[in-house]
């Protein structure tokens, strides 16, 4: 077992974005593989199994090499192009896997949740390898091609949403697609039969299809066939690079043996069809389980889109970086060095380009190293809400959002954070609008015992205002913040109520207070400029003070301690208002007996589920049998059922 | 993105322009005219971008490396002087050579081509160039297209009839086709003197350098900035989506995500993000004025002295070490963050992702991010331990899995397959109590 040195490898991945035409003929692939009987005849390659003479004890005859069939070659080697093809296109890039013998089988369909190399191999797994038995006369690839030209007449998820999206220029939306056909195809003659039928029969869909809303016409198709014989035999069909057969059709042949050439081929196929590219990191540092102290290098090799490479093509560098031709001439493969870059991830750097990769070998030790190690431990997905709902967070936030520090008070007390954190959030618990009213009363002990506040004295002269007008300023604060989100539910407006009820002086107090604040008042307006417009503000705010003094009595109290309105000229309402307080409300300094049974209840009643009568009292009284009085209304006829 | 500008001073350039005698113009004193007006709009809209000024006629030189000192540029125009024949070939060598030198081949670049529309005669002229272009060798390749991305404006001091009478406006087409086909070629309208060079020009600051206005929204806090270099069109698929996507005027932000969690993602371009004033009068005035300027504050210093969301945002970025994803239209993301110039300085910055919901594949689909506050448990832990990234995609990869791929010898793994067997026959046993047989598939 490999592991790696974790020291030596950076934490990143590897991600892809790419860009290829929405519906090229890449969109859809069509496997046709081939099922009938002589699919069953051995590849002639052999797989040797006895490797384990050392382990194994004396007198066991040893294993005997296996051969595969052409069948398995054929299923192997598409399944790895399909693995590949899946891993760096997770989506959009469709297949649809067709087995043909006396009759066609389709394994899948065009939908999302169908494709995966999962869902193929169980799929092939139930139909099971061909049996030599069947009647070879009934059997052909031909029941697989019509079937896949049919299928590539039918709709994909993409097409349909895009059609749907586009309305009038859904035309946009082409149908393309590619065919490849796994088969062992008798002669050059056998494969312009197998071609000329496939033409025809695209002809013939493209008809049903023109009347058919969930059928699409071909507009091009490429058929590329793979002709299997086993080793050592001579091939009847001959290579053929792409040829028109018609503007709908193109074709090309390819003869090859089965077993690793085969996988090769279809490797280079699936590298062509999807503009992919190798790249081979070398000299990646892994440790040996066994001798976890000295770490080994190894190299993996990874296919991804070749778009990867621009930039060193662009540069010129890609002879720096060293290419190797291997094999075939065809297949060639950019070198990197692994260097184990120290960085911290906290860093931004600049990126072009990632894309997303599937090891060639998938299963070699190096290469399973790698990956499990750029996997490791992240496995963890979780729910997430819609970006809307961030959006609405932000702007519930920055509803009251002090720019400078100096400007704010609240926002420099820790006594406020509680409420500050509270009061944003869109619904409030019961429990938080007690901390929030805690919170509140928090102030109200300071304010008496007259704790210095956080207040700025940068630009004012002197030592900056008096403490009762820091704390004015504070409440004046606090009130503007916590009145940008009293709309929001009956809860955010409690917590309003208290900081206006809590704010509010005991008359006396108040009193001694405003002999003092007047005298400061007139030295601000001789300094001030905007004394008139202070002038206007009170003539008018006392002009309303005044009309209100014959109404009820509590809204007056609300008016009175709005953030900036002056003193009230006249003290007889509010005293009578004073009365009418419920006792809870009459906040300014409270005893410590106050203190302590607010605690007390604060906590009994998180205990309990509120009484409705009390949580939707109107100062602490709640009129009872309300619902008699609606004497025609539902609630008389609720009420008769209730008892019932 | 940087900006060449490369300037004909063959002797045809000298032409006077025919006027009815008042004075006396050549027309490369139309053409410095033009390019002073653009100096003067850079240096006052769009004075981060980075200008050099090539001459050529025969040869090529560099006047003024890249720079964004506009009164250099302008001052080696004031001295320009006359040489032998155009020859377009050798100077576009030139600006790919001095572009690669001081940007590299990833960075796109601007390259105005000013030039009377006379290319020059014999070997070395644009004809002779563009005739033989299939006829060489790997050492003498025609430098366009540049390997740098590039966009070419030709600002032809002679009008569009004048150049059709001969095959000049075939060879110039022709040019911006090798280059890649992005940019234009300018003519002037009517008579050659001041006015109509000045309208050429004007065209071409329109559509390139006039500066990316927007408003950056974060709930009720905004701030109106320039986004530099203005954020170009985007064609996602020529096919389906032919209209280019812009980059909408209102950036919104939706939210804040760890520097690890975006993990250095791949963008399509980057972006200075700079507070401006919302009024532009004094602004506008440009060079020269600077002395007023002590006496009135610009609106800019005005600016500089309010509260700015731009100065809250960059500090928190930077403070927070995140950035913040912001919307720049319908199904289009990029991010904002704090870029270090220097151990001192640094910048907002913006950076474009690949349009579509899900740019970022390890963060999923951007719009089913959402408030830490809003999930059922914190994602990253009451201790900050962990990371809802990468968001695990719905089908595992192939190398996330326990696949068998039989195909190599190698990866066969007797061990392995002997193991599968193993298990295989052990199952039978138990279960239909009957001796083994192996298939393969």
């Amino acid at each position: 077992m490999l592991f790696p040195d974790r020291e030596a490898l950076p934490s990143q991945g590897f991600h892809q974005i790419c860009k290829m035409k929405m519906f090229s003929v890449a969109h859809k692939t069509v496997f046709v593989v081939d099922h009938c009987p002589y699919m069953a005849e051995s590849s002639r390659q052999q797989v040797e199994c006895d490797v384990l003479t050392k382990s194994r004890a004396q007198g066991v005859i040893p294993l005997a090499p296996v051969s595969k069939s052409l069948w398995t070659c054929a299923v192997e080697c598409s399944m790895e192009y399909c693995r590949i093809l899946y891993d760096v296109y997770p989506k959009d890039k469709l297949v649809n896997y067709i087995v043909s013998d006396s009759e066609f089988h389709i394994l899948n369909s065009w939908r999302r949740e169908d494709q995966s190399t999962h869902e193929l191999m169980s799929a092939l797994a139930a139909v099971g390898p061909p049996n030599p038995r069947e009647d070879p006369e009934c059997c052909s690839i031909l029941h697989g091609l019509v079937a896949a030209v049919e299928s590539l007449c039918k709709i994909t998820e993409l097409q349909h949403e895009k059609r749907i999206a586009l309305m009038d220029t859904a035309d946009r939306v082409a149908n393309r697609g590619r065919i490849i056909c796994l088969t062992n195809a008798k002669s050059d003659t056998h494969v312009r039969m197998l071609e000329d039928c496939i033409q025809e029969t695209i002809i013939e869909q493209n008809k049903l299809a023109a009347g058919s809303d969930r059928l699409m016409a071909i507009q091009q198709c490429e058929l590329v066939l793979v002709h299997i014989y086993p080793q050592g035999e001579d091939t009847l069909v001959s290579d053929r690079p792409k040829k028109e057969i018609s503007p709908l059709l193109t074709s090309e042949v390819h003869s090859v043996r089965a077993g690793r050439h085969l996988a090769t081929k279809l490797n280079i196929l699936v590298q062509q069809h999807f503009d992919l590219a190798s790249t081979t990191i070398t000299n990646i540092p892994m440790k040996e389980e066994q001798h976890a102290n000295t770490s080994a290098n190894y190299d993996v090799e990874l296919l991804h889109h070749r778009d990867a490479h621009l930039e060193f093509f662009k540069s010129g560098d890609l002879h720096m970086a060293g290419t190797s031709t291997r094999e075939n001439g065809l297949k060639e493969t950019v070198t990197l060095k692994w260097c184990t870059p120290r960085t911290n991830s906290i860093e931004l750097h600049y990126c072009t380009g990632a894309y997303r990769i599937s090891p060639t070998d998938v299963n070699s030790r190096p290469s399973s190293c790698l990956t499990n190690f750029l996997l490791n431990g992240k496995l963890d997905s979780s729910q997430f809400l819609p970006a809307e709902r961030a959006k609405a967070q932000l702007e519930r936030h920055t509803r009251y959002w002090p720019m400078i520090i100096s400007q704010t008070t609240i926002f420099n007390m820790q006594a406020v954070v509680p409420l500050a954190n509270l009061i944003v959030k869109e619904t409030l618990t019961d429990e938080d609008v007690l901390t929030c009213q805690k919170t509140v009363y928090n102030l109200v002990d300071m304010e008496r015992k007259n704790d210095p506040l956080p207040i700025s004295t940068v630009g004012s002269r002197g030592k900056g205002p008096k403490r009762d007008e820091q704390y004015r300023i504070m409440w004046n604060e606090l009130e503007t913040l916590v009145k940008t989100h009293a709309g929001a539910t009956d809860r955010h407006q409690r917590v309003l109520d208290c900081i206006i009820a809590c704010r509010s002086k005991p008359p006396e107090e108040e009193d001694r207070k405003k002999r003092g604040r007047k005298r400061e008042e007139r030295e601000d307006r001789t300094e001030k400029n905007g004394s008139k417009e202070t002038d206007d503000k009170s003539w008018q705010d006392s002009e309303r003070l005044k009309g209100l003094m014959d109404k009820d009595e509590q809204e007056s109290e609300v008016i009175k301690d709005s953030p900036d309105s002056p003193e009230p000229l006249n003290k007889k309402p509010r005293l009578t208002s004073e009365e009418i307080q419920p006792p809870e409300r009459t906040k300014g300094p409270v005893s410590l007996l106050t203190m302590w049974s607010n605690r007390i209840t604060a906590v009994n009643s998180r205990k309990h589920q509120e009484f409705f009568g009390r949580a939707s009292s109107v100062n602490s009284k709640f009129e009872l049998y309300q619902h008699l009085k609606d004497e025609n209304g539902m609630d008389v006829h609720e009420n008769g059922k209730a008892t019932r | 993105m940087p900006t060449v500008v490369l300037m004909d001073v063959s002797l045809s350039m000298t032409r006077p322009v025919s006027l009815d005698g008042i004075e006396e113009f050549q027309r490369k004193n139309l053409a410095v005219h033009g390019l002073n007006m653009l100096f003067e709009h850079m240096a006052s809209n769009y004075r981060l971008e980075f200008t050099s000024l090539m001459a050529f006629s025969s040869l090529w030189e560099l006047l003024v490396p890249f720079t964004r000192d506009y009164n250099a540029l302008q001052e080696a125009l004031s001295n320009l002087e006359d040489y032998d024949k155009t020859c377009v070939e050798a100077a576009l060598n030139g600006v790919s050579n001095v572009v690669q030198q001081e940007w590299g081949s990833a960075c796109p670049c601007q390259v105005v081509l000013v030039t009377d529309g006379s290319l020059g005669i014999g070997k070395g002229s644009l004809r002779h160039s563009l005739q033989t272009l299939k006829q060489r060798g790997d050492d003498k390749k025609f430098p366009l297209p540049f390997p740098f991305p590039t966009k070419l404006f030709i600002m032809c001091i002679a009008n569009a009839e004048e150049l059709q009478m001969t095959d000049a406006m075939d060879n110039l087409e022709e040019l911006l086709c090798l280059s890649g086909g992005d940019g234009q070629i300018f003519t002037m309208e009517g008579p050659l003197c001041m006015k109509s060079v000045q309208t050429m020009f004007g065209k071409l600051i329109d559509l390139v350098y006039s500066p990316f206005h927007a408003v950056l929204h974060c709930g009720n806090l905004s701030s109106d900035v320039q986004v530099f270099p203005r954020p170009e069109p985007v064609v996602m698929d020529e096919e389906v989506e032919p209209m280019p996507r812009t980059v909408s005027t209102d950036l919104e932000i939706v939210g804040f995500i760890e520097i690890a969690d975006i993990a250095s993602p791949p963008v399509i371009s980057r972006h200075l993000v700079l507070p401006i004033a919302v009024n532009k009068d004094v602004d506008e005035v440009g060079t020269g004025t600077t002395d007023e300027l002590e006496e009135e504050p610009s609106a800019s210093q005005m600016a500089g002295k309010s509260p700015n969301f731009c100065v809250l945002l960059h500090g928190s970025l930077k403070v927070e070490g995140m950035v913040a994803l912001v919307q720049l239209g319908p199904e289009w993301y990029g991010m904002l963050y704090s870029q270090a110039d220097s151990k001192k300085k640094s910048n907002l910055m913006m950076s474009l992702f690949d349009p579509g919901p899900e740019p970022l594949p390890w963060l999923g689909k951007i719009s089913h991010l959402g408030p830490i506050s809003e999930a059922a448990d914190n994602p990253y832990g009451e201790d900050d331990s962990k990371s809802p990234f990468p968001v695990q995609p719905q089908v595992k990869r192939s190398y996330a899995q326990n696949v068998t791929v039989w195909i190599k010898a190698s990866g066969l793994q007797c061990l392995r397959l002997l193991k599968c067997f193993l298990s295989l026959i052990k199952k039978r046993l138990t279960i239909k109590k009957c001796p083994p047989t192996v298939k393969f598939m």
